[in-house]
């Protein structure tokens, strides 16, 4: 498979959140089944600014999560036949270095540890400036491959 | 190791089960950690064990410990 990008409307075919969840901006470059690393812009008008903080706005490690989660989640979709699926966190295990702030660009970049019967190990790390902001061990499914390999329940 | 510790150890290990625990009454879904995810990690962990790769329907079918015993059979495993 050869490496490619995607932009912000030609990311959404393979990544099923939308405002104002959508957490990812623009994919610099992916190769499908093993990275995806692309950015996110932080202006002052994002929807969490204004609650958190009123007096000392950054964006919630929670969504910097997300952020990381969505793009692992395009180098898995990108692999043929994964277009457009849906994916669920299964565990993620974060720590937190710095602050996100207004006006920064957050520089995401994940990798495909291991991608099997519809669940996916990664890690990826999110960073401004190249200083690291985030980092994350994350393992993502995409339930629809995931529940053809489970024993049919007895009722 | 012998087969039969090396398959009750890899349900122990999946499932972060006690070293005395009952594994010979598991079954999918009858304890909490047997679920969905730790289904997929259970296999993943007897293939490695065993050094096999089971067919979807092999994995599909094992439902249960002595189920699986069985399953392995058919990977010239003899439990």
């Amino acid at each position: 498979m050869e490496k490619f990008s995607l932009n912000c409307l030609e990311l959404q075919e393979y990544q099923p959140n939308r405002y104002p969840f959508l957490m990812i901006d623009h994919v610099d470059e992916v190769m499908p089944g093993e990275y995806a690393t692309g950015h996110k812009n932080l202006t002052l008008n994002e929807w969490y600014f204004p609650v958190h903080f009123p007096d000392g706005p950054n964006m919630p490690g929670a969504l910097q999560l997300e952020a990381l989660a969505q793009m692992l989640t395009v180098a898995i979709t990108t692999l043929p036949g994964l277009k457009g699926k849906v994916t669920h966190a299964l565990q993620h295990t974060v720590r937190f270095k710095r602050e996100v702030l207004p006006g920064e660009r957050l520089d995401i970049h994940t990798e495909v540890l291991s991608w099997k019967r519809g669940i996916c190990k990664g890690k990826g790390t999110a960073s401004v400036n190249g200083e690291v902001a985030c980092e994350a061990d994350m393992t993502i499914t995409i339930p629809e491959i995931l529940e053809e390999y489970l024993p049919k329940v007895k009722a | 190791m012998p087969n039969k510790e090396k398959y009750d150890q890899v349900f122990i290990e999946s499932f972060s089960l006690p070293a005395d625990a009952a594994v010979a009454k598991l079954a999918y879904q009858s304890i909490t950690e047997w679920d969905s995810v730790g289904h997929m990690g259970l296999i993943a962990n007897l293939e490695e064990a065993f050094d096999i790769m089971m067919d979807m329907e092999d994995i599909i079918d094992f439902s249960d410990y002595k189920t699986g015993i069985e399953t392995l059979k058919k990977y010239q495993i003899k439990i």
